[in-house]
């Protein structure tokens, strides 16, 4: 099962059973480690491989905040357990004008790049077994000092008797000692920092071609959820029967002489109802008081909600659903997420989560008005279920949804329930992706309900 | 969603857990009015839409943002609200909240001390109601005498039986019973029916007077 992430695209109906579980491109981030002395540049050279690669979710973890108080063990719980595997990780941050670690903590999520840059970054080899690229910056030690003069002068307010005695008895033996002995760990070396544009350059472009393997893998991996030959578990999808006020909203959603007021009233009662139907997903039971009618008689048959419910919108057509999840459960707790398909090659970013607390067995409802590939809410849901949700907990609540993108979330996330207003029929053709209805595989609804179109 | 009873013209709502959850909280005693209201409104939304999809449709070819033309479909015919005061007037805004800008008529029925009758004292109709599509609101339907007093108006102005529709969060047996036999085509949609009515003519296990609860005490 480990090596899902690099099946082929025609792999055998043997392998198909792989394709059955959602691997996120965070769950395998690249992890890049730049080492060198202190004041060689490491920090600059980071900093411009992280703006030329311009990936979202890219992480600068400064090992300097692990100067002290982190023991081996303690890091390596930081980093292989968490980091690695997409956890949410917390990473503390170093002060050096207090020469410790602050309360302040980073908190990193599903890393699509992680540069681990530090002095000692390429030392432990716990780390560097984690390392996907290893690069030491080779600067001489005159010009690492006079940089860190300054530096420690006028960014971390030390005084330069303090300095050149740190200096002398401290960091230069210890450079000499411990860190110039790690560049044989680096698979790249960068004589003269970051002066060196060439050598810097040449390392952007490896980078650069190496994510964009990954991120073709994941492409991939995505289109071979929808492609496995397993028919849709209609106990998990309720789809809204077709009524004639459903038939005649919908023609109103696709007419192009709909003003925009009337597509969002149009819009909002279709989601009231879809948010009634997903909320008889929800666990009732019993009352647990005795319910006496105004009458005075005892109700025998009283039920009640017993379980929380939370709702989480995909930005921004999840929003949509605001005004009418509002009108049904007032005080409903709201978490974000955004997730965006990059312009070029529709692969899904996380961008930002904003989840709440989920408390132990809540329902929580997914919303998003339109699902097309399905890749984003996939990837959602797997941001969820990190989140400690269970997946029989989570429904999706969507109106349009491909009959592809359908079978791609129930394959990925088996128990996970769809609620859905209008489902695509398929083309029948074997392979292709997009269903035949163009307002399936054009995103309209949350660009006319937020005017933007 | 609705599911079939013993008369072709009575629809009434799916007994969810949902639904039941619903009516154990107005139902109950204890429940203020801000929680009766809210969870009232929720009901007569869905005896709204439920109504609403008995309207007919029909086909239609609309132009699409992309050029391109759909084989779609547009509602047929008009329609209003009639609600019977007070209790009634509390499902107009669950109707507008679908129709925003429905016309809407009123009636007001009250019992004659003298004869402990049904006396009709107020009507207040659309113009053009001979054309529409009724939709007749009252919470409660109990013994359906003032109801039945309501429809006979409505006939009287023209409109056709089989263009009304009779909304009612609760509805008894008897009230039912009553409807049917004298308006076959008349289509009662109801969230619940309940046991039946009390000596004193309410229905139990009910929820009280709908009215009182809705807008005083």
């Amino acid at each position: 099962m480990s090596n899902s992430s690099s099946a082929s695209v025609n792999a055998s109906a043997s392998t198909d059973l792989e394709a059955t579980r959602y691997i996120p491109p965070w769950s395998s981030p690249y992890i890049i480690g730049v080492a060198g002395f202190s004041g060689s540049g490491k920090t600059t050279v980071a900093q411009k491989i992280i703006e030329e690669i311009n990936e979202p979710w890219t992480v600068l973890v400064s090992m300097d905040n692990f100067y002290k108080p982190l023991t081996k063990a303690q890091s390596e719980l930081a980093f292989q357990d968490s980091l690695k595997a997409g956890k949410k990780t917390e990473i503390p941050v170093y002060s050096f004008s207090l020469h410790d670690r602050t309360e302040e903590k980073i908190t990193i999520y599903g890393a699509n790049v992680v540069i681990l840059e530090g002095i000692y970054s390429l030392f432990d080899q716990s780390l560097l077994d984690m390392m996907d690229a290893k690069i030491y910056v080779d600067t001489d030690l005159d010009i690492c000092y006079t940089r860190r003069l300054m530096r420690d002068i006028a960014e971390r307010g030390r005084d330069l008797g303090g300095i050149i005695r740190q200096w002398d008895s401290y960091v230069k033996p210890n450079s000499v000692r411990f860190v110039k002995p790690t560049m044989s760990n680096a698979d790249v070396i960068i004589p003269r920092g970051s002066d060196n544009k060439v050598a810097i350059d040449m390392i952007i472009k490896h980078l650069k071609k190496q994510l964009k393997l990954k991120s073709i893998e994941h492409l991939h991996h995505l289109k071979k959820l929808g492609r496995v030959i397993k028919p849709i578990d209609f106990s998990k999808v309720d789809v809204l029967k077709e009524t004639n006020q459903l038939l005649g909203i919908k023609s109103i959603m696709l007419n192009s002489a709909t003003s925009n007021d009337e597509f969002i009233f149009y819009f909002n009662r279709i989601a009231s109802l879809l948010i009634n139907q997903s909320l008889e997903l929800v666990e009732y039971g019993p009352s647990i008081n005795k319910i006496v009618s105004p009458t005075g008689h005892i109700l025998k048959d009283a039920i009640q909600q017993k379980q929380e419910v939370v709702a989480v919108n995909i930005i921004r057509s999840g929003d949509c659903f605001v005004y009418s999840l509002r009108k049904t459960i007032p005080e409903v707790v709201i978490g974000k997420l955004l997730i965006q398909s990059d312009s070029q090659t529709g692969e899904p970013q996380l961008h930002t989560e904003r989840l709440p607390s989920f408390s132990n067995n809540c329902k929580v409802l997914l919303f998003d008005a339109q699902i097309i590939s399905g890749a984003a809410v996939i990837m959602a849901i797997k941001v969820i279920l990190d989140n400690g949700v269970e997946e029989k907990n989570l429904v999706l609540v969507t109106y349009l949804a491909t009959e592809v993108a359908v079978r791609r979330v129930l394959n990925a996330f088996p128990e996970v329930h769809l609620v859905i207003g209008n489902m695509s029929s398929i083309e029948g053709i074997e392979g292709k992706d997009m269903d035949g209805d163009w307002w399936m595989s054009n995103r309209f609804i949350d660009s006319r309900y937020f005017g933007t179109d | 969603m609705s599911e079939p009873t013993e008369y072709e013209n009575v629809i009434l709502l799916k007994q969810t857990n949902q639904l039941k959850c619903l009516y154990t909280i107005i139902r109950d005693q204890e429940t203020r009015r801000g929680d009766f209201v809210f969870y009232s409104d929720r009901i007569i939304r869905l005896l709204v839409e439920e109504g609403l999809n008995q309207l007919p449709i029909e086909s239609s070819v609309i132009q699409t943002p992309i050029g391109s033309s759909y084989d779609g479909h547009k509602f047929q015919g008009k329609i209003c609200g009639v609600s019977i005061i007070r209790a009634g007037e509390s499902m107009e805004q669950g109707l507008r909240d679908c129709c925003r800008s429905v016309r809407l008529g009123k009636i007001l029925i009250q019992r004659d001390e003298e004869t402990a009758l049904p006396k009709l004292f107020y009507v207040k109709l659309p113009t053009d109601i001979q054309q529409r599509y009724v939709f007749l609101l009252d919470p409660l339907l109990a013994t359906g005498g003032s109801a039945s007093m309501a429809v006979d108006v409505l006939l009287e102005t023209g409109v056709k039986e089989e263009r009304i529709m009779f909304l009612n969060v609760l509805a008894s047996p008897e009230g039912i019973k009553v409807f049917q036999d004298k308006y076959p085509k008349i289509k009662v949609i109801t969230g619940m029916i309940d046991e039946g009515l009390n000596d004193k003519k309410f229905v139990v296990p009910g929820l009280g007077d709908f009215g009182d609860r809705y807008y005083c005490i």
